[in-house]
């Protein structure tokens, strides 16, 4: 074994502190160390060149470089070492600047430092291994779920980039919650006008599959490679044909609760979720359909022009796909109101959630965009209560970063609609960040008919909801005080959409403690999920306003381009931990603690399976084997056990 | 080289001390401190991990058995862990580690754990200063424990 040792000078940085010539001889003295050559700035080019010259005369079993922080240089000199034809993973770097020349005072006790940082790397990287870089194909395909803002703009980035998409969407049409709302915040766009372009350039390109009431049911394999099963329930209306004239919508007999609108109102059994919605077909509510009660009712069909266009036989079906990379974008839902018995809730007079209140205000929605009652008449007083479960250790600690805005909102567009209309907005915080969104506040306490009321706990709000109107009673100061408000709209706080959890335990990416998709970094890697090549976008990862979603959809084609570029190869990370399957006990401590799901298990030999492409290497199921089955790449046992010695001998 | 030769030219004693680093944040702490060029003890061996998950306890037992006088072992913050989770890891085998070092009638203070973030090069200097005082205030790890693991090997 023959270890070169190369000791960078750094100019006078290192040698101001430690004398070259006695590191060099207490190295000489080290096994196995043939030379120790001090160098003048090593990361220069002239260093770089100097280094793989020396090195492919020398031609050493091992290097040691004695220089800087290997956290900004250990990639040049193992790329260095690679020029010299010597495996990169056969050098090992001392850390001689940043943590011994600048922070020692004693030059004495400086070179004893080094000698030691020194004796430790020659010790551990005798025992280093080379390691390759291993690449494997890679399927550009990608599944988009959630065909929101986030999702469509996913969907048309990559798509524009020439990668085939696969859309998945839940409901029948696609445009996610802003094709709900009439007005958008801050600027009071329309939203469906917004989304429609988007729409259609999605439905017009030719590289995405969109796949409408339908949901991913399995998902096999792991970054570059995903196999998906995605099943879609019977629309009933075939898509090719039909040219959505609604047809076959008025003679329908029978009427059901509207989804669409929150149930204020009834649709057809056969109807449009949304008019103008994408794709503009009709579906069927089999659940309400008489044909679910056994009458043989073909009205629809006789109505519809198109012959074969409604099919009563239609099926479940299951398309599979094989894909590359996935990205989230599942959206959110708002938090269960009945967690507030005293505000009345559900429980029958003109107590609303803002998203009902956004279709009330909504040109499609029930009320054709009128303000109105129950019983059908205009408000003379509104109540919006802000926070609803949001800021609240009791419910969600979390600001939902949405509420106060659409609450200002409505407050311009009640302002527009009804003149005459009182306003009071019982808030705890108001949070209104970003270069426009504080207009619609400004306008709000501008308004003649606004009034604020700051509470300290939305226990002590109660609503009485009454034939009319309700009465909302809150503590001011000492005493409890009363209002009336024909209307009151709760803006409940934003949570984790109802099949998250399912979603999230089959593609194995983890929740976060309130329920969102877990995101690889809260800053630096929000549009990641902790599986590789899983992505996210939208609410589904955390609250956010439209623009905040939009960008983080874009942010994960971004990521999908940059980390599965097509043509090309997908790279793995050398170090990563592994099975030695003899050893191994299966008691699958491993799969417990490792963070990516990286480790599976082999049923058949009883063993772990540690799956490189998903492993980041962190060592914590090594750490965590009791067998000593599992090690981890370029920091095995002994590897560090061997410098641990060389340090303290 | 024994703790004895460590001891300095006015006869005090020097300890041994390993520290145990995660490559992410306080490693980087610990580049901090010599980017701001701030003097510190020079008692403290730095070996490095991707991550604090990977310490494995064996190595603190096998740091105290080739001569270390106490173990360092820096975390990132919770929260800010590279790995999402393997500090917190590290915590628990800390605590094991507190549990068995008793056992051996070692005191706990000769294993630290801390977090130091990237940031916090003044923190890694505090830890390491003190860290350092505390095990020159405790002396030498006694030579039993040293004579317990030569027996078990």
């Amino acid at each position: 074994m023959k270890i070169g040792v190369y000791f960078c000078k750094c100019g006078t940085n290192i040698t101001e502190k430690i004398d070259p010539e006695r590191v060099e001889n207490e190295v000489l003295a080290l096994p196995n160390v043939a030379y120790c050559k001090p160098c003048e700035y090593l990361c220069s080019e002239e260093g770089k060149t100097f280094l793989e010259q020396d090195l492919k005369g020398e031609k050493p079993d091992r290097v040691v470089i004695s220089a800087c922080s290997p956290r900004d240089y250990e990639r040049t000199f193992r790329e260095c070492v690679a020029n010299a034809d010597i495996n990169p993973y056969l050098m090992q770097m001392v850390n001689v600047r940043e943590q011994v020349a600048w922070v020692t005072a004693d030059p004495e006790l400086a070179v004893q430092k080094t000698v030691h940082y020194i004796r430790g790397a020659a010790k551990r990287v005798t025992l280093q291994a080379p390691l390759e870089e291993k690449e494997i194909e890679i399927c550009p395909e990608v599944l988009v779920v959630g065909a929101g803002p986030a999702g469509l703009k996913a969907a048309m980035a990559l798509a524009d980039s020439g990668r085939k998409v696969v859309l998945v969407e839940k409901t029948p049409v696609v445009g996610g919650m802003p094709v709900r709302y009439e007005e958008l915040f801050p600027n009071l766009e329309c939203g469906p006008c917004m989304l429609e372009p988007i729409e259609a350039e999605v439905f017009q390109s030719k590289n995405i599959e969109i796949l409408t009431l339908s949901e991913v049911a399995e998902v096999v394999g792991y970054c570059g490679n995903f196999t998906v099963k995605i099943r879609q329930v019977p629309r009933f209306v075939d898509m090719e044909k039909c040219i959505g004239c609604g047809e076959c919508v008025t003679p329908c007999p029978v009427s059901t609760p509207n989804d669409f609108n929150c149930g204020l109102d009834q649709r057809k059994a056969m109807a449009f979720a949304l008019k103008g919605g994408l794709p503009n077909a009709p579906s069927i509510d089999m659940k309400a359909c008489l044909r679910a009660k056994g009458e043989d009712c073909t009205i629809c069909r006789t109505a519809c022009p198109v012959e074969g266009t409604v099919n009563f036989d239609d099926q479940e079906r299951i398309f599979e796909r094989n894909v590359g990379a996935i990205v989230l974008a599942v959206g959110s839902s708002l938090y269960d109101c009945a967690a507030f018995p005293d505000l009345a809730y559900g429980k029958g007079g003109d107590v609303y959630t803002s998203l009902e209140f956004e279709r009330l205000l909504s040109a499609s929605g029930p009320t054709g965009g009128k303000v109105l009652t129950r019983a059908g008449a205009p408000p003379r007083s509104l109540a919006i209560l802000h926070c609803v479960g949001s800021l609240d250790e009791r419910h969600k600690p979390y600001c939902s970063g949405v509420c106060c805005q659409y609450a200002f909102k409505f407050n311009q567009l009640v302002q527009h609609k009804l003149p005459e209309a009182k306003v009071f907005h019982f808030y705890r915080e108001l949070v209104t960040p970003g270069k426009e969104e504080c207009g619609l506040l400004a306008r709000a306490m501008a308004h003649p008919h606004a009034q604020f009321i700051r509470y300290g706990n939305i226990a002590d709000l109660k609503v009485q909801a009454a034939q009319g109107t309700n009465r909302v009673r809150y503590p001011d100061g000492g005493a409890e005080c009363e209002l009336e408000a024909d209307m009151v709209v709760l803006c409940p706080a934003i949570v984790p959409s109802e099949g998250s959890k399912q979603l999230a335990a089959m593609l194995e990416t983890g929740l976060d403690k309130f329920g969102f998709f877990d995101e690889l970094h809260g800053r630096a890697d929000s549009g990641q999920s902790k599986i590789k090549g899983i992505f996210l976008a939208g609410t589904c990862q955390s609250p956010k306003d439209i623009q905040g979603a939009i960008n983080q959809g874009m942010a994960a084609a971004g990521y999908v381009l940059s980390q599965l570029a097509s043509g090309k190869k997908l790279k793995i990370e050398p170090i990563t931990a592994q099975v030695r399957e003899d050893a191994c006990s299966g008691c699958q401590i491993c799969r417990g603690v490792c963070p990516y799901k990286a480790i599976g298990f082999d049923l058949d030999h009883q063993a772990s399976v540690v799956n490189p492409l998903l492993c980041h290497g962190c060592g914590t199921c090594v750490a965590a084997c009791p067998s000593g089955a599992m090690d981890g790449n370029h920091f095995t046992m002994a590897q560090i056990s061997a410098e641990i010695e060389g340090v303290l001998q | 080289m024994t703790a004895e030769n460590l001891n300095n030219q006015q006869g005090q004693f020097e300890p041994k001390i390993v520290g145990f680093l995660c490559n992410w944040c306080s490693y980087a702490g610990a580049d901090k401190a010599g980017l701001a060029q701030t003097p510190y003890p020079p008692n403290v061996r730095v070996v490095r991990f991707m991550c604090s998950g990977r310490m494995d306890p064996q190595f603190v037992l096998q740091a105290y058995e080739q001569g270390a006088d106490g173990v360092l072992i820096l975390a990132c913050h919770f929260g800010d862990c590279h790995y999402k989770e393997g500090n917190f890891r590290a915590t628990q085998r800390h605590s094991m580690l507190l549990h068995l070092l008793k056992q051996e009638g070692i005191e706990e203070q000769r294993c630290r754990f801390d977090y130091v973030s990237a940031g916090e090069g003044d923190k890694f200097v505090q830890v390491v200063t003190e860290m350092t005082e505390t095990i020159r205030k405790l002396g030498p790890l006694h030579k039993q424990f040293i004579s317990n693991c030569e027996g078990d090997s």
